[in-house]
């Protein structure tokens, strides 16, 4: 097969399906949608194991294949997920079959994003992520997903054209915006470290990094759970796949220490946030706010701390895409978000209330899930980096967000007693079962991931 | 030249101080369509400046006219009548700040612009007045922050880009053309969808009044 066409095929397959989703037969779009997700995953493992590819369109590295498998696994389990959702739901913003295309479309510009070798291309994909997804969040049609929907936008719509003014910056510094010729040569002059560090509060908005992160809560707190979970998934993890690769072509230690400040900011206020949530899927987007901020870390400090975020890239994309499924069933049959509305979710739902459990702990750090792993790695980068001082400081927060998530969610599920609820079919309770137990075995895959991001190491 | 890029520029920021001034929104979109059409201009001008980038120039121009000078204001406008009787009407009613002080707030935001790009920037591009791409961003902010109309918000945004067109072009003359492209694309589709949530947003608003408040915070 031709080497060039090959890393398209997951953006081929969801590009074709958002094609095909237009044509008005009736369950089309979902026929559709599965087989295309599923195209795309099969492509995206059967890259795994091709070699890197650089071009003048192309730059596909062990990052890029980890960010496809991520992103077509939350993909698959979306659009499944989805299927089951959306059956009991009325007053749509548009037609069903919009929603199928436009996720098709959405998932499509995250593809493109993490494989072409161009900068300013990859601006335009993120951008393409907000102009496809902003009416996914507003799916609903009610006053507050629609003010939450608007917000996304001009918040993020601001962020990225600080990204593009870096873009100019970049440019006009260095002549190129390849990304492979910069990371070979780049200018060493303040223009180019002014367009770096720009590009990280620019793609950081969109990545939901402090202190532009204001529209991440207000999103995922009221997008459907299948579009949270896949924003959480995959769409934060691809703005930080921009932002790693802003630290690649200028690793010089200002920046490296501003993404770092940047990481520990997020983690800092998410954990703090986190602590003083009502609304259960408001604290998971502080959840993913927390983990994207650690990844950061990870990216900043390089080595084992870059293993380490790309572990927690891959366990927290469906642990939390997990979560955002069980919030959705949650959300169901008690028709609040609010957790004091929100009891005995063992009796009620107990498979439920059992994946919640586990997959909170999971998002949260603890052993045995990946998150942990990676967070190991990021931890013993950060001591042999900084020292004892700053990794102590960095673990009261986390220990804030694991408190914090573990003690609401056990609330939720072993206060009091109820009737079972028996509304949900089984394609809902599975879901979140499957993601849980892939983001535990990515544990087992660490030695792979460490020979996909060995050139980066 | 250097000088007519200087006039455009100020016309720019004399422009968008307009837009901060205005309250109505339909004045407002005729304001970006006049200053896209000064965009398109400068990059002409900047054209007949570099000949061996003259044709793309002048695509990017003749793109910028299409879809920043008419195509934007006109979907936008077609959504402002398809929500109001009387669209010419529609005004900020809520702005954060007055219009005094946004404005003296702008013209502090350009004295700012101008005193960075100097004490930062000058030194290692030399290009003269190259603050003023720089002020309008910042203006541009300021119209999103003290409005809470969907439409002016937008319009801040679309400014916003306006000033990285001539950012890219004016100081550093210019991005590749296929990102050029990308970014105009992308502009028209994100105008599309966000005309479509403001219609949406704006209506409920109208029927049932601003209650979001108390479940987007914290």
């Amino acid at each position: 097969m031709n080497q060039h066409i090959m890393y398209l095929l997951p953006l081929l397959f969801s590009l074709s399906g958002a094609v095909l989703c237009i044509i008005p037969v009736r369950y089309l779009e979902r026929t559709v949608s599965v087989l295309v997700s599923f195209l795309s995953l099969a492509a995206a493992v059967y890259l795994l194991f091709q070699p890197n590819y650089t071009d003048n369109f192309f730059y596909v590295d062990g990052l890029s294949k980890l960010l496809m498998l991520t992103i077509a696994l939350v993909y698959f389990s979306t659009v499944l997920y989805s299927m089951a959702y959306f059956k009991r739901k009325k007053n749509f913003l548009f037609q069903y079959r919009l929603y199928y295309f436009l996720m098709n479309i959405f998932v499509a510009a995250m593809f493109f994003s993490v494989v072409v070798d161009n900068l300013g291309l990859i601006w335009v994909g993120i951008e393409a992520t907000t102009v496809s997804s902003a009416l996914l969040v507003a799916t609903e049609n009610d006053q507050v997903s629609i003010e939450s929907a608007w917000r996304y936008v001009i918040i993020v719509s601001v962020g990225l054209a600080i990204s593009l003014i870096s873009m100019t910056f970049i440019y006009g510094s260095a002549g190129t915006l390849s990304m492979h010729e910069l990371i070979i040569h780049h200018p060493e002059n303040r223009v180019f470290l002014i367009g770096t560090l720009l590009g990280l509060v620019g793609f950081g908005t969109k990545a939901g990094i402090f202190p532009m992160h204001t529209w991440l809560p207000d999103v995922h707190g009221k997008a459907p759970s299948p579009v949270s979970a896949i924003f959480s998934g995959v769409l934060l993890p691809v703005a930080l796949y921009a932002m790693y690769r802003m630290i690649q072509i200028n690793p010089s230690v200002t920046v490296r220490l501003f993404s770092m400040i940047l990481g520990i900011l997020t983690i800092i206020s998410a954990a703090l946030l986190m602590a003083v949530q009502r609304n259960y899927k408001r604290m998971f987007a502080y959840s993913s706010m927390e983990n994207m901020g650690m990844i950061l870390v990870g990216f900043s400090l390089g080595g084992y701390g870059l293993l380490g975020a790309g572990i927690i890239i891959v366990s927290h994309g469906l642990a939390k895409s997990g979560i955002f499924f069980l919030t959705g069933n949650i959300l169901t049959a008690y028709h609040t978000t609010d957790m004091k509305g929100v009891n005995g979710l063992l009796s009620r739902m107990p498979r439920t209330a059992f994946t919640l459990f586990l997959a909170s702990m999971a998002v949260t750090g603890a052993p045995p899930f990946g998150i942990f792993a990676g967070e190991f790695f990021i931890f013993s980068a950060l001591i042999a980096s900084y020292g004892w001082g700053i990794a102590l400081f960095l673990l009261i927060f986390v220990a804030i967000a694991f408190i914090s998530v573990n003690f609401k969610v056990g609330k939720m599920i072993f206060t009091s007693h109820d009737e079972p609820y028996n509304g949900h079919s089984r394609i809902e309770t599975w879901i979140p079962v499957v993601n849980l137990t892939l983001s535990f075995l990515s544990l087992l895959c660490i030695p792979f991931f460490e020979m996909l991001l060995k050139n980066l190491l | 030249m250097d000088q007519i890029f200087e006039i455009l520029g100020f016309l720019l920021i004399v422009l968008t101080l307009f837009m901060q001034w205005e309250v109505y929104v339909k004045s407002t979109i005729v304001l970006f369509a006049i200053s896209s059409f000064i965009v398109a201009i400068f990059l002409v001008l900047l054209g007949l400046r570099n000949p061996q980038e003259e044709y793309l120039l002048f695509v990017l121009a003749g793109l910028t006219v299409v879809v920043r000078g008419i195509t934007i204001p006109v979907i936008i406008n077609k959504a402002l009548h398809r929500l109001h009787e009387k669209p010419w009407r529609v005004r900020e009613d809520k702005p954060i700040m007055g219009i005094g002080g946004s404005i003296l707030v702008s013209l502090g935001l350009i004295m700012l612009s101008y005193f960075l790009y100097q004490g930062s920037l000058y030194g290692i591009l030399k290009v003269k007045s190259g603050s003023v791409p720089i002020a309008l961003f910042l203006q541009a902010s300021l119209l999103i922050i003290t409005h809470k109309h969907a439409y002016i918000q937008m319009i801040g945004f679309l400014v916003m880009e306006n000033a990285v067109v001539m950012l890219s072009g004016w100081v550093f003359g210019g991005l590749p053309f296929i990102v050029e492209a990308g970014v105009i694309l992308d502009l028209l589709g994100l105008v599309v969808v966000s005309s479509l949530i403001m219609r949406v947003r704006e209506n409920t608003i109208l029927h049932e009044g601003d209650n979001y408040n108390t479940e987007l915070r914290g």
